[in-house]
């Protein structure tokens, strides 16, 4: 079954009657996943949104309780609700963060109920990318742009329609509900690949032996520390939780944190086990390249080229990894 | 241009070989050819990674911060902005005059990466050239006034209150606390933030519209008297926030209150929150 | 975004709340001789006592209007007469650009005022808070740059 393009509105406007719908859009010149009805222009032809949609499941600020203190009782309240949520025509890059954010908040013996409660709820929609950006590298990573496996749903662009492939209950439910405005047709469409290319052979098994390693001495030092590249990140999932306190009673909540931050680390009495942007700017490349690998057997690194773009000194993750490689192995 | 690139990677070569400095802050260049970020050159041998060319965006000088007791000389590579922040961070007292060796480079301004147009902070620069330089590279270029210096300004003063709270909250609403303007600042330099003093209580962590009002209008406060427009914290945020508006208001109240002041530009003037005149205009008696 | 309506649906027994940060040298020593006058002034006046309008930071008016406040005061000593010599010089020049940098903020200049009122100026004080309470009045509740906490809370919120 195919979608013609000149019924995506329709489509959008179907989906949006039973849940919030994100869809690539630009609002106020940022693009980003925004709710459909928001006001802006629907974006479905760039390639990569500035803000990735990892918010619709991990909100930059989440509440997670309420509590009351009156005189010898208290009341803790957990913040229970979550609406229906579709993400629409997301890319295999921002799918692929998805899955590891499900890896860290599912699996391994814990499941993290706040997060648990919005993935339930969520659908998701991707489609292939027709084109890819210099700053692309997903393939590299172990990610295929034509095609995000663990979508409900993938949208296949073939010039003036998308083929529908409902690949999971949640996509099916869709698919039915789209019935009137689906024409039968097939096609497929011409596979793309990142020009950018980057060698990840064996990377995090090297890397996770190069801790001590002097590669770290260089090119930290340009670093601002600030938390452009974790913000924008479509996988960074740290945060830290809070509370918001008004007299005898508050909120509870959570909020994204960045490890690039110097306070991030720093423990009560003031000791910093990671003093300064050299030990910083590793943990985030150990993280993204060795550690994750290392747990759930996966990059933490979506190649999606946010951060290559973003970052207001250009640190560079793809150079980065170059320079690994260039290490001779028990250098 | 390559001609002054050729010159700096003589002069830097010549300072390593010396002795003079420990190492030189310059720009090198990134992966794609509208890149450069600053690079840290120790060695002689890889002075010709240093480049001069249109998109030498970042400022250096904030950089002294992360190694504020060096063993040799550190030097530093400064346009116009670049050496008003260095009188600004002498002024502070967070780096000494005889810490640095400057070279000055006269800049005629650079390009944003994404558009290839000139960027919008080297539009709005008054000071091209080096205010203050140990040698100077080239000769000097031709400073452009900017008599258009609050334009932006007034057209949000023009605006009623309700109107111009909204247009601000717009703004606070997009930022997404990333700190960029904050860190990139050569006239933030406060060893610990308020922001990082989460348990204090002055700022909260959360992202909505109240804390981010507090951080975006403290950030320019703050930074008010010191501000040496050179645009940077405009540039970095990663939301595009017309974050200069809020950095030139305070600019233009001192110039009207206390008489005409741009920051940086050396070392005696001092800034206008700093000290106090007993005839100053009297509004609250 | 919504425009916060500050006049509108506004309960005619809504007092304002003001918050008055005064020197303890000063006029905190005033209010106390408008209190031993027995004069009268508005009770929506809190004040909190600071060693010196130089103490007062900018941070401090931006949290009281995040915490609910209507209008904020910062009075001092007279300029020349600081128990610290220069402490309100500094104060003078800090506020003079506060409350234009608020303004631009969107916030109405009568909200956030600062005023010199010495230890004998008891009338003065009486006077100027009477003023200020009567122009937050007609201005209305303030809701900019309030914590969604209270605006969702209302005015049962103390």
């Amino acid at each position: 079954m195919k979608l013609s393009k000149s019924k995506v509105n329709q489509a959008l406007d179907m989906l949006a009657k039973e849940a919030t719908v994100l869809v690539p859009m630009i609002v106020d010149g940022v693009s980003k996943f925004a709710p459909w009805g928001t006001e802006g222009k629907l974006a479905l032809d760039i390639v990569n949104t500035l803000l990735p949609p990892k918010d619709a499941l991990f909100p930059q600020t989440e509440k997670m309780y309420k509590y009351k203190v009156s005189a010898e009782t208290a009341e803790v309240k957990e913040i229970t609700d979550s609406d229906k949520q579709v993400v629409f025509g997301l890319r295999s890059c921002d799918m692929h963060s998805i899955d590891c954010m499900d890896a860290v908040f599912l699996t391994k013996g814990y499941v993290d109920n706040f997060y648990s409660r919005k993935r339930e709820n969520l659908t998701t929609i991707a489609i292939n990318c027709t084109k890819s950006n210099p700053t692309c590298f997903c393939d590299s990573m172990g990610v295929d742009p034509n095609n995000a496996a663990s979508a409900d749903m993938q949208l296949i662009d073939i010039g003036d329609a998308y083929v529908v492939e409902a690949r999971t209950e949640k996509g099916k439910a869709v698919e039915a509900l789209w019935q009137p405005l689906l024409e039968a047709g097939e096609g497929t469409a011409t596979p793309i690949s990142c020009e950018l290319k980057l060698d990840m052979a064996g990377l995090p098994a090297k890397l996770r032996g190069m801790f001590e390693s002097d590669i770290w001495d260089d090119g930290y030092q340009a670093c601002i520390g600030c938390g452009t590249c974790t913000y924008i990140c479509p996988t960074c999932y740290c945060f830290d939780i809070n509370a918001e306190n008004h007299g005898q009673e508050g909120v509870q909540f959570r909020c994204w944190d960045s490890c690039m931050f110097s306070e991030y680390t720093r423990m009560a009495g003031g000791h910093n086990p990671r003093p300064s942007k050299k030990e910083r700017l590793r943990n985030r490349f150990m993280h993204k390249l060795a550690y994750f690998d290392e747990r759930y057997n996966k990059n933490l690194c979506a190649g999606c080229g946010r951060c290559v773009v973003n970052c207001p000194v250009n640190i560079d993750i793809t150079r980065f990894i170059e320079k690994v490689k260039e290490v001779p192995v028990n250098g | 241009m390559s001609d002054i690139q050729q010159e700096l990677r003589k002069t830097a070569r010549e300072l390593l070989e010396s002795g003079e400095v420990g190492y030189i802050i310059g720009w090198g260049k990134g992966r794609f050819a509208n890149q450069t970020h600053p690079i840290f050159v120790k060695d002689p041998a890889k002075v010709d990674e240093l480049v001069w060319d249109d998109y030498c965006l970042s400022t250096l000088a904030k950089y002294t911060q992360d190694d504020k007791y060096p063993e040799k000389k550190i030097g530093i590579c400064v346009r116009g902005c670049d050496s008003r922040a260095v009188n600004r961070l002498i002024q502070d007292h967070q780096l000494k005059r005889e810490d640095v060796y400057l070279i000055g480079i006269p800049c005629s301004g650079k390009l944003d990466p994404e558009t290839n147009e000139p960027a919008k902070k080297c539009v709005e620069c008054a000071h091209r050239n080096p205010v203050v330089y140990d040698v100077l590279l080239g000769s000097p270029v031709e400073e452009v006034p900017q008599p258009e210096r609050f334009k932006e300004v007034e057209e949000l003063e023009a605006m009623t209150p309700d109107e111009r709270y909204n247009y601000w909250a717009d703004v606070y609403d997009k930022c997404i606390r990333c700190y960029a303007c904050r860190n990139v600042c050569p006239a933030c330099n406060c060893r610990e933030c308020y922001t990082d003093q989460y348990r204090v209580g002055w700022q909260g962590k959360q992202n909505n519209r109240a804390e981010n009002q507090i951080f975006g209008i403290t950030r320019a406060y703050h930074v008010g008297d010191r501000c040496i427009e050179c645009g940077e914290c405009q540039r970095v945020c990663p939301m595009g926030l017309p974050l200069m508006k809020l950095n030139r208001k305070m600019l233009k109240d001192i110039n009207n209150l206390f008489g005409a002041y741009e920051a940086g530009l050396d070392t005696e003037t001092k800034p206008a929150l700093g000290h106090y005149e007993t005839n100053d205009v009297e509004e609250f008696m | 975004m919504s425009v916060d309506v500050e006049k509108k649906n506004v309960d005619p027994n809504w007092e304002p709340k003001i918050l008055s940060f005064s020197c303890n040298w000063c006029t905190y020593a005033g209010a106390d001789l408008a209190g031993l006058n027995r004069m009268k002034y508005p009770e929506n006046v809190r004040v909190i006592r600071v060693p010196c309008s130089g103490r007062v930071n900018p941070q401090f008016v931006l949290r009281a209007f995040q915490k609910g406040s209507d209008g904020v005061l910062v009075c001092g000593c007279h300029p020349g007469d600081c128990h610290y010599v220069t402490g309100n010089y500094f104060t003078r020049r800090r506020f003079l650009l506060m409350q234009r940098f608020l303004e631009y903020n969107g916030i109405d200049p009568r909200r956030f005022q600062a005023r010199w009122i010495s230890g004998a100026e008891a009338g003065k004080f009486r006077d100027t808070v009477t003023k200020v309470s009567n122009d937050i009045k007609a201005l209305g509740p303030n809701k900019k740059f309030q914590e969604s906490w209270y605006k969702e809370r209302g005015e049962s919120n103390e």
